[in-house]
């Protein structure tokens, strides 16, 4: 497996989790995991990277990314759950209170 | 054979993750990612990174990916209202996510990549020398990336008490002693005589 298999993979499944963030105006949720799929594809890349490269500090990298995508997840999600909370919706349409 | 495994898993890889986001019910876009991601652990144990293909799995898939499943049942979505404003803006996202997608293909579909010799953490020289990828992997976490292994740790911390703190509801504490008002407690308030 050469570099650009990797890299092809990683662009269209970044690119997939891209246009999940135009289309899904109505959801959340559908936003987190589309930003899940995206971090997905930045591990593809440092994987295939340090495969094809036999260096194995993109291993170690993408461990740190997965500790990230967690935090990120868990936060996100605990906000979510709140903001349903308070407003009855997860519309992206109705959190507009931080407009000031 | 390798390539042949990566390319039909790669293929469901980017099948499944077009479900993700095109799929109306939120919990078959959650079973999706789920998938998804499970695909990609197979991709990563062909190009022979075992320990964060297992880490995938139980990180992902036993953690976060759960707790987006039980946020989906918990919140009760409309799966009417989820749809609507989808064909608006499907056309504006299909033209940036080709012109983006066509961008990065035309550059990487034939490009050569090199790494200095010095400054690298070789695999093969490890497996020489008798270390699997698990063994390499804490060999270099736990010396040289110490600082930033620490520092990930304290991320979660800070979003683990920031995801309790979020999510507390005073009044689940409603029995909590109040002294305040327990020393200002008059003796008419609690006996009354008729």
């Amino acid at each position: 497996m050469t570099s650009s298999n990797y890299l092809i993979l990683s662009s269209i499944v970044f690119s997939i989790g891209f246009l999940g963030i135009f289309i899904n105006r109505k959801n959340i949720i559908s936003i987190l995991m589309s930003i899940e799929l995206m971090l997905l594809a930045t591990n593809i890349n440092f994987v295939g990277f340090s495969s094809t490269l036999d260096d194995l500090f993109g291993q170690i990298f993408a461990l740190f990314i997965l500790v990230v995508a967690a935090a990120e997840a868990a936060i996100g999600l605990a906000i979510l759950t709140i903001f349903f909370k308070k407003s009855g919706s997860i519309s992206i349409e109705t959190i507009n209170k931080l407009k000031g | 054979m390798t390539l042949t495994l990566f390319y039909i898993f790669s293929t469901i890889t980017i099948l499944s993750s077009f479900f993700v986001v095109f799929s109306s019910n939120p919990v078959h876009s959650v079973l999706f990612l789920i998938f998804s991601f499970f695909n990609v652990a197979v991709i990563f144990l062909l190009s022979d990174a075992e320990f964060l293909a297992m880490t995938l799995v139980i990180v992902y898939v036993g953690a976060v990916a759960v707790l987006f499943l039980f946020v989906v049942m918990m919140l009760n979505i409309n799966e009417v209202l989820v749809r609507e404003g989808f064909l608006r803006y499907f056309p504006l996202g299909l033209l940036l996510m080709s012109v983006f997608l066509t961008e990065l293909i035309v550059v990487f579909k034939d490009l050569e990549f090199f790494s200095s010799n010095d400054s690298r953490i070789s695999i093969s020289n490890l497996l020489d020398q008798g270390h699997e990828n698990t063994k390499s992997i804490g060999l270099f976490l736990y010396t040289d990336f110490f600082i930033i292994f620490q520092i990930s740790g304290y991320l979660l911390l800070v979003a683990m008490i920031g995801a309790i703190v979020l999510a507390h509801d005073n009044k689940l504490s409603l029995k909590s002693q109040n002294i305040l008002k327990q020393k200002q407690v008059k003796k008419d308030d609690i006996i009354k005589l008729k």
